[in-house]
């Protein structure tokens, strides 16, 4: 059981970091479709930058910067340049899928998968078996009721959500739609951030490229499916870590018998249904007419 | 109010003139570069080129096998290009504009290649064609070479070795991709473990990607959490994860692929079923470029240089004692195999049903 629940932990952290950088999005009125390229530039800046700093913080901290740098990037071809937030999102997810491979290029002279001398701290022998995850596992429910608290408990998250839902009423109470978006981006670009440091540096301490696998776009799955609230996307997200976790589980129990592939796509299966369950609580079609466009009227 | 584009102070273009000037510009700049490759082809670049299909950076096969390009191409001094192709609706394009580019020899990886080498083969037939990893075509082409490896001969030697020095019985093995040659590898190791004997157990998983050291973290935890000790890994660079996870555990084996990978794990990488890549295409570049250069296929299996099982020396100089010294013990059983497989006294079933 703890081993099923460290797996959970494990692939679920990454996700549900990034999960919350979607919800804020989500809030802001915002499609993002960008999180798979923040994610694997906070990836691959982590392990990088421990490389060549020799310090686990610093390459989180060179994530942070460029993750922010990347959402504020997006926000300006989106406010600024009025560009549809779906394509500039796919475009920003190419933008860190090249740009990480082109820099450790750069960096390396090769393609190579980089290798840092050590990863993010672990919990240690005081948490028991649990001692082997990353301190980032322990950080997250903290993040979680944190961005719950931004974005339902105060007035900037009201405002957020205002902005997102009706921003000529957000305006005409003085509010600048544009400006909070902008934050919401850059928080988002942290949390992302995060969650590609824990992905590359909480167990494994590698980058390879193209490693995040389709991560940031199940984060994003993972926002639709729990209606972007920060504790029912995260539901969403650990979800998705049970089914990844069951599929291997059933993989190595049930491989003889039923083929490996349907076991594979089982976590692509339950985000289909799990997104379609969604739409159908909460008036799918509805959401489906306004999908992708920036409402700033 | 005007809504066409303004250039400059006073000039100020229709939308309707905006997109017609568009058009033309296009259309200029594709008829440039139709003629561009053509004048390339004239000039005879001698040009080497090579289409993989996975990611490098894989401390494997793609890497292996641009080091060796890179490494002919200082030697006999030509020109060469590496060119990443991730989607198969691009590959005749870029296979097309290679051989418009004058490209001499055109290598290109794995199965998913072969239908726009057979498509383009006969339209450039000065071009010689390599396909690495790939089935014989029927019927042959005279500029084209497939090249294939039996890995999985290789993989039953790894089995053989697994059942031998694995103390729980317990033997993994883990994969990119379910496909027809990997799942020939796993149906070898568990046709080794059969013949060993001793109700060993061979479990097998695939993770999906061959770029996803996470998810081969995960499975190969998975395994060891349930006793499993010894790892075949045959996932590209997904490889690293499933080392990682054997380096958080004692006595924690994995058999790899690629030497570059005993720094990984120096004490718990024991072994590898070697596909030395590059050396295959060392090979065949180098009789493509030379005057006796003939299409057909390649079949490559053990005592060709190319494939091999082989004990880690990283392993013996830092492995546990006890491993190191079992490994030893059972090593003579394995080169015997290995002869009776190369002398045909052994014969390993390709079996490609899971």
């Amino acid at each position: 059981m703890d081993d099923t629940l460290i797996a959970i932990l494990r692939s679920g952290t990454p996700l549900i970091y990034v999960t919350l950088a979607g919800v804020l999005a989500q809030r802001a009125g915002i499609w993002h479709l960008g999180l798979e390229g923040l994610m694997i530039i906070g990836a691959c800046a982590a392990v990088v930058g421990t490389v060549q700093s020799g310090s686990v913080l610093v390459g989180l901290g060179i994530g942070i910067v460029l993750c922010v740098l990347a959402s504020a990037l997006l926000w300006f071809v989106i406010e600024k340049l009025r560009a549809n937030p779906i394509i500039a999102g796919l475009g920003l997810t190419g933008l860190g899928l090249g740009g990480t491979d082109l820099a450790v290029q750069a960096i390396y002279g090769s393609q190579a998968s980089v290798n840092a001398p050590f990863g993010l701290p672990r919990l240690g022998d005081a948490f028991g078996q649990y001692g082997v995850l990353s301190i980032l596992v322990l950080f997250m429910p903290l993040a979680v009721a944190g961005v719950w608290v931004l974005t339902r408990r105060t007035r900037w998250g009201l405002q957020l959500s205002a902005c997102g839902e009706h921003p000529f009423a957000a305006r005409s109470v003085g509010v600048n739609p544009a400006r909070m978006r902008l934050a919401a981006l850059c928080l988002g670009g942290v949390f992302c951030a995060i969650g590609g440091a824990e992905l590359s540096m909480g167990s494994l301490q590698i980058f390879a490229y193209g490693m995040t696998a389709g991560r940031g776009f199940m984060a994003f799955a993972a926002v639709i499916f729990g209606a972007a609230h920060p504790v029912g996307a995260t539901g969403a997200s650990l979800f998705f870590a049970i089914v990844g976790a069951l599929g291997i589980r059933a993989q190595l129990l049930f491989g003889e018998r039923v083929p490996h592939d349907l076991l594979l796509a089982l976590p692509y299966i339950a985000t289909v249904i799990g997104v379609w369950i969604s739409g159908k609580l909460r008036g799918g079609a509805k959401a489906a007419a306004t999908f992708g466009e920036l409402r700033d009227y | 109010m005007s809504r066409g584009i303004r250039f400059g102070r006073n000039q100020t273009w229709s939308r309707r003139t905006f997109l017609k000037a568009s058009a033309g510009a296009a259309a200029l700049a594709g008829t440039g570069g139709l003629a561009l490759p053509n004048r390339a082809r004239a000039q005879g670049s001698g040009l080497v080129a090579l289409v993989h299909t996975q990611a490098a950076g894989d401390n494997g096969p793609i890497d292996s096998m641009i080091a060796s390009l890179k490494k002919l191409s200082e030697e006999q001094g030509f020109p060469i290009r590496t060119i990443y192709a991730q989607d198969s609706a691009t590959f005749p394009q870029i296979f097309g504009s290679l051989a418009d580019a004058g490209a001499e020899v055109i290598a290109g990886t794995f199965n998913e290649v072969a239908e726009p080498i057979k498509e383009l083969a006969p339209a450039y037939p000065d071009t010689k064609w390599i396909q690495i990893f790939g089935d014989p075509f029927d019927p042959p082409m005279p500029n084209v070479v497939t090249v294939s490896y039996d890995y999985y001969l290789g993989c039953y030697l790894s089995g053989l070795f697994a059942s031998r020095v694995s103390k729980t019985g317990k033997i993994g093995y883990i994969g990119g991709v379910s496909l027809p040659p990997l799942n020939a590898d796993l149906n070898a190791m568990k046709a080794a473990a059969a013949a060993a004997g001793g109700g060993q157990t061979v479990t097998g998983a695939f993770a999906g990607s061959f770029q996803d050291p996470a998810k081969g973290h995960e499975i190969a935890n998975q395994m060891y959490q349930d006793g499993i000790d010894y790892i075949q890994t045959d996932a590209a660079a997904t490889d690293t994860g499933i080392i990682q996870a054997a380096n958080e555990g004692e006595g924690r084996m994995v058999s790899a692929i690629s030497p570059e990978q005993y720094k990984l794990g120096p004490s718990t990488v024991i072994a590898l079923v070697a596909l030395d890549f590059g050396q295959s295409l060392y090979n065949e570049v180098t009789k493509a470029i030379g005057p006796d250069f003939q299409g057909g296929h390649l079949s490559t299996g053990l005592g060709t240089g190319v494939i091999d099982f082989l004990l880690s020396p990283v392993f013996e100089e830092q492995g546990p004692a006890d491993l190191v010294a079992k490994a030893k013990e059972v090593w003579p059983e394995i080169e015997e195999a290995r002869a009776g497989i190369i002398n045909g006294t052994l014969e390993v079933p390709f079996n490609t049903e899971l």
